[in-house]
């Protein structure tokens, strides 16, 4: 019994990490079937990695988000490594936000997500046209960023309501 | 002025040097492992190729489960959409039949009349037949990402596949091998952004380039010449001038839409294909 609950615990804290990684293997991207919902494509990875860098940095590990962004360019066809250092910059900005903020607000936290966007985007840009021969339309990109700053809020209130039941740590 | 400086300063070195409690490594040390990746990736020296042949093969058969969930999901909702448009189909269908059976005794005519002259002619058929196809494959997933439309097969090296192979889906045009591991491979959609097709346009002899404008099923022709005026209902076929694929494939059609705008759709449908057909172009070896 007191196995399973240790089990369980176990699993619930680590969800964020699990997450991260069913999302690099699944390549989330938005819901395919869909059409109309394509349009609205955005990039959860970004999201979950801004938010538990910046409020619980001890429930995801760099180490995980380096190996999560490797198996998001094994799997999207991406040169190895243009999503490790995407995601890495992202963690740069997060934890110099986290360090410099005196009181921390979601807004001013949603709003400190757009250069943490855009300089994340950059690289991965930078290294696709650099490092590989990919075509792909900017406004595609442009709107994914768009979509991935706007739903932040949405996903910051619902990690955070399933964070508040480890109040006690 | 100094001391703000400072505190930008520390606040960046604090970001990159120093580790979490719970973290093993600093920040500065992965993103110059990324970097590292990323140079040997792009040099292909052959011991980390190896490695990341290695590391594809098992991502790629990871990926397959955890693609299922969303497939599931999928699959419980086109099942739903069919349901419901069963009636209304039944009778599209049951006209299309009746149009279909008139066509069929035209079509077997034509048929026999083509094979014959492309043996007085000494042409090869279109058709793609056993002694063509490399193997056959089985799509494990379809990777639509706005970088790259692709799916990946359970094929690699190990059954002779070869990057530049073509691949088939019912007998269409689907797309490229562009990536080979020992137990999968990568395929490039013909519809992606990427993928450019010699093509030339039916009862013309208008040779373009049929390239893909990364939508789902689309397509856009480059190079038309000026004032060349395109039809709805022609078939687009490939040209061979790339000297790799054959001449005389079907790969697309021109149709309208419901604006009344001439567009471009693939014949096949990439995205539903599940097994596959991997042939070596024109077989110059």
């Amino acid at each position: 019994m007191y196995t399973f609950k240790y089990l369980k615990a176990f699993i619930l804290k680590s969800l964020p990490i699990i997450f991260l990684y069913y999302l690099s293997f699944s390549s989330f991207e938005s819901i395919k079937e869909f059409q109309n919902f394509t349009v609205f494509a955005f990039n959860l990875h970004m999201i979950l990695i801004y938010f538990y860098l910046l409020k619980y940095p001890d429930y995801l590990g760099i180490g995980h988000i380096f190996l999560a962004g490797l198996i998001n360019d094994v799997v999207i066809g991406t040169p190895l490594g243009a999503s490790s250092l995407s995601f890495l910059t992202m963690c740069f900005f997060t934890t110099y936000v986290r360090n410099v903020t005196l009181r921390p607000k979601m807004t001013a936290e949603w709003f400190t997500f757009i250069p943490a966007i855009f300089f994340s985007n950059l690289i991965f840009f930078l290294i696709i046209n650099n490092f590989s021969n990919l075509s792909y339309y900017y406004i595609e990109i442009l709107s994914n960023s768009f979509f991935t700053f706007l739903f932040f809020p949405i996903f910051y209130f619902f990690f955070k309501s399933y964070q508040s039941r480890f109040k006690e740590d | 002025m100094s001391d703000s400086r400072d505190d930008f300063i520390i606040a960046i070195r604090f970001a990159l040097l120093k580790k979490g409690v719970k973290q093993k490594f600093s920040l500065s040390f992965l993103i110059l492992f990324s970097i590292s990746i990323i140079f040997f990736d792009k040099f292909s020296i052959p011991p980390v190729s190896f490695v990341k042949n290695i590391i594809s093969d098992i991502v790629y058969r990871a990926a397959v489960i955890a693609v299922v969930p969303g497939k599931a999901i999928m699959y419980v909702s086109s099942q739903t959409k069919k349901h419901l448009t069963i009636y209304s189909e039944n009778i599209a269908l049951k006209k299309e039949i009746s149009l279909l059976k008139r066509d069929q005794l035209d079509a077997s005519f034509l048929k026999t009349e083509n094979e014959n002259l492309k043996l007085v002619l000494g042409l090869e058929k279109d058709q793609i037949t056993e002694r063509d196809t490399v193997t056959i494959a089985r799509v494990m997933i379809d990777q639509i990402s706005p970088y790259l439309k692709s799916l990946l097969i359970n094929k690699g090296t190990k059954h002779e596949i070869i990057k530049g192979m073509t691949v088939f889906s019912k007998n269409y045009l689907i797309g490229t091998v562009i990536e080979t591991n020992y137990l999968s491979s990568r395929v490039l959609i013909i519809t992606d952004l990427n993928s450019k097709i010699p093509s030339i346009i039916e009862g013309t002899d208008v040779n373009v380039i049929l390239a893909g404008n990364g939508n789902k099923n689309d397509f856009t022709l480059d190079y038309l010449p000026e004032g060349f005026v395109l039809e709805p209902n022609k078939i687009i076929y490939t040209s061979g001038k790339d000297g790799f694929l054959k001449a005389g494939m079907p790969v697309a059609e021109t149709y309208l839409n419901k604006k009344n705008e001439l567009k471009i759709k693939s014949l096949a449908d990439p995205q539903q294909a599940s097994i596959v057909h991997i042939v070596r172009g024109q077989f110059k070896n």
